[in-house]
Parts: C-alpha cells; sequence; structure tokens
C-alpha cells in the first residue's frame, strides 16, 4: 500500500457535495439499466433521462463529470451498459458514439441551463426553452451515435439511423417530457 | 452478467495497464481492419486472449446478446432495397464483417473485465491520470461500484411500491415520472448524506491505492499492445497517403 503521508490537502466542502451527487447520479444511471418501461411497445431504459437529469440538475461541469464517472466505471468493470455489460471494449461496440456522447450532452443541458455559474433553480425556467435545449441535446446524441454506428459497421448514414435510432426515437421524446415534468415539479434542490 | 472471478491464468497475474494496453491496441487494430484475412488473424488473437484468461463461453456469448443483435441490424438493413430484389445478401457482405470486429473487440473486452478486479482497474486508471482529475475519477469509480447495488435496491423498492398502488395501470410519462422523482430524490439524499460522511472523515486528495508493478510477464502484453497499435497505424498512415 502506498499511502501519502506528506500532508493532508482537504477537498472543500461545495466540491464534496457535488462530487457525491455526481458519482451517486453515475450510480444511478447504471442501476437504470435495469428499469424498462416499454414505450410505445418498444422496451426502453430510462438512461437518457438520467443524463438530461445530470445536466439539469448537476451544471455542465458536474454533469459531464457524472457521466464520465459513469463510463469510466463500466469500463473498469461494473454491469453498468444496457443489458449488464461492462469493460473497455462496450466503448468502441455499436452503441460507443451513444455513450461518449453522454458527458458532451450532459455538459451542453447544464452550460444551457445554469451559463457555467452558480446553479439555478430549474422549476423557474420555461418548459418551452428546457425541452428545446433537451431536444438539441438528444439531436447531438443521435448524431454522433448513429455516425459511429454507421461507420463502424460500415453503412450508410440513413441505414444505420433506420437500425439504431428509428426503435429509439417515440421513447426518448417522452423522456424529454418526463425530464421537463420532473424538472419543474420543484422536488428537488440543487447544490 | 459477465464479472470479475478471481482465477490463476495467465491473464489474471497481468498488470492491468498492460491489459488495457492490449484491449486499446486490439480495438484500434479492429477498427482499422475490415479484410477478411485480418479479421481471421484477430479471430485467432481473441481465441488466443480468451484462452489465457480461462472465462466462461456460455456466460460470455449469453453477455453478448443485446450487442450481437444491435450489431446484426446494420448489415440486414444494409441487405434491404426499395424495390425488387428486396432483398440483396451481397449487400450485407461488407456490414457483417465490419460487425463481426466489433464483437471480437467486445469478446477480448470480457476477458478483461473476468480477470481484472476493480481495485486495480481503479489504480490503473488514477495513476495513468495525474492529478486531482485522476483522483477524483479514482474515488468516483470506487463509489459507483459501492453504491450501484444499493440504488438498485432503491429502484426495485420504488417499483414494487408503485405496482402495489396500480402504477403499472398508468400512462408510460406518469411511470417515468414517478420513478424518476423518487429515484433522483432518494440518489441526492444518499449522496448528501455521503458527502457528510466523507467531511466528517476528512476527505482529502491523498489516495491510498493498492500496489502496482509492471513485470517481466507483462513484456510480452506490451509488446502485442504496441504490435497492434502500430498496425493500426500502419493501415491509417497508408489510407492518407504517406505510405
Amino acid at each position: 500500500m502506498e499511502t501519502e503521508t506528506e500532508g493532508v490537502d482537504l477537498v472543500e466542502g461545495r466540491v464534496v457535495r457535488q462530487f457525491a451527487r455526481a458519482a451517486l447520479l453515475a450510480a444511478l444511471m447504471g442501476a437504470t439499466a435495469i428499469v424498462a418501461i416499454p414505450i410505445a411497445g418498444i422496451p426502453g431504459t430510462l438512461q437518457p433521462l438520467i443524463v438530461f437529469l445530470a445536466g439539469i440538475y448537476l451544471g455542465p461541469y458536474w454533469g459531464a463529470t457524472s457521466m464520465g464517472l459513469y463510463l469510466a466505471a463500466g469500463i473498469a468493470g461494473a454491469p453498468v451498459f444496457a443489458g449488464w455489460a461492462a469493460g473497455p471494449g462496450v466503448v468502441v461496440g455499436p452503441t460507443g458514439g451513444f455513450l461518449v456522447t453522454f458527458p458532451v450532452a450532459a455538459f451542453l443541458i447544464g452550460y444551457a441551463i445554469h451559463r457555467g455559474g452558480d446553479l439555478r433553480d430549474p422549476a423557474e425556467l420555461s418548459p418551452l426553452y428546457l425541452g428545446g435545449v433537451l431536444l438539441v441535446a438528444t439531436a447531438v446524441l443521435y448524431a454522433v451515435g448513429v455516425s459511429w454506428y454507421a461507420w463502424v459497421v460500415g453503412i450508410e448514414l440513413g441505414e444505420a439511423a433506420l437500425a439504431v435510432a428509428a426503435p429509439l426515437i417515440p421513447g426518448d421524446l417522452v423522456k424529454i417530457v418526463v425530464a421537463v415534468a420532473i424538472a419543474r415539479s420543484g422536488r428537488i434542490d440543487t447544490v | 452478467m459477465l464479472s470479475y472471478a478471481p482465477g490463476d491464468s495467465i491473464a489474471h497475474r497481468l498488470d492491468p495497464r498492460s491489459k488495457l494496453a492490449v484491449q486499446a491496441g486490439f480495438a484500434a487494430a479492429a477498427l482499422a481492419y475490415t479484410t477478411p484475412v485480418a479479421l481471421a488473424a484477430l479471430t485467432a488473437l481473441a481465441a488466443g486472449i480468451a484462452a489465457a484468461s480461462e472465462f466462461p463461453l456460455r456466460r460470455t456469448a449469453r453477455s453478448l446478446r443485446y450487442p450481437a443483435l444491435l450489431l446484426a441490424a446494420g448489415p440486414l438493413v444494409a441487405a434491404l432495397t426499395l424495390g425488387p430484389p428486396w432483398f440483396e445478401p451481397s449487400a450485407a457482405v461488407e456490414p457483417a464483417l465490419g460487425s463481426y470486429r466489433v464483437l471480437l473487440v467486445l469478446v477480448v473486452s470480457a476477458a478483461y473485465v473476468r480477470t481484472t478486479p476493480v481495485s486495480e482497474s481503479r489504480a490503473a486508471i488514477q495513476r495513468t491520470i495525474p492529478g486531482k482529475a485522476g483522483q477524483l475519477l479514482g474515488v468516483g469509480i470506487a463509489l459507483v461500484f459501492r453504491f450501484l447495488p444499493v440504488i438498485r435496491g432503491d429502484l426495485r423498492r420504488i417499483q414494487r411500491a408503485s405496482a402495489a398502488r396500480l402504477g403499472t395501470e398508468r400512462g408510460a410519462v406518469e411511470r417515468a415520472t414517478t420513478v424518476g422523482v423518487l429515484g433522483l430524490e432518494r440518489t441526492f439524499r444518499r449522496a448528501d448524506r455521503l458527502s457528510l460522511a466523507l467531511q466528517a472523515r476528512c476527505f482529502s486528495w491523498g489516495p491510498t491505492l493498492p500496489a502496482l508493478s509492471l513485470s517481466r510477464r507483462d513484456l510480452p502484453a506490451l509488446a502485442l499492445a504496441a504490435g497492434l497499435a502500430l498496425s493500426a497505424l500502419l493501415r491509417g498512415a497508408r489510407a492518407v497517403g504517406l505510405l
């Protein structure tokens, strides 16, 4: 064991709170890989919803950190990816494009809502603005996810969209509505 | 579900960093080549890695079900045509090779998961990424592992309670909102308690990690990783016309 004995450099209280929330939200993201609520007959997980909530409640930096921790834990072997998968290979697998864009999407959402400064109460924002932000972030997720799949399998973009994105679109639209409803409920505080 | 199991195979005894290097090298080589010859070589290599890590084939196959389905969708869609002959198998050959190489990467990745304990993966990541970022990442990975079963239990309880109150009869939006709000509330409550506990114990930037040491055993693995990465680089250089 290597123990640092030179001195104690305490982590600041605000950082600890945000960090604990980011880490546990990453665990929630992994846990929702098992929650399947059928939407339009297709069982989708709640994972995109957690990406939205990471940006909304943790802000750009900690939201992206949270999603980064989720990816890192999955790479290190935690069964957090869809279908209980784990390991470094999943990140270059068929859904790799979606996975690596989760931190980017959380950052975009967080930045559009909080503008990089102190976190605002998302309940005060207009639902239209919130929904628009989430829609743009989802579009970014799909763009990278579909391009990656098309490149790695070697098919055209349209075909890739048909294979991996089309079945998910109705479910993800519902998740945008759900995320706006959660943000507007005012039941959850930001740090 | 495929997870770490203690063992005495060659892969178990390697340093996690050299195993990660092999993963990266294999993925790079697999993504650089789709020719049948290269794929045959990579298949043999993947089989060798699987043999060196003694992982249960049946359970691994089961854990690859979901990505395999997704990978099969690409060639299928590519073979479909609008108009006669409707289905053209020859158009599916290239995408099928593309899908197959990804499956190989996933098999090699399963070998890593099977033979590497979490604490070692964490130490490898934390040592590779310097400074406070690496330390937060290391602690964060450990916390995700620790709280994954706890939060999974929370979600299961929320779903059971909701079902007992006929929540399953409600629409998808209402159900997802309930699970989302309650799940997030509990998770953040746990996080706030955790941060208080961390601060009470003087959570600091000085970590205690398991000792890792690269030994002579790791040399072949590192050489393999370097060779694979080089082959991918050569291919890339040829593609842009440097060679």
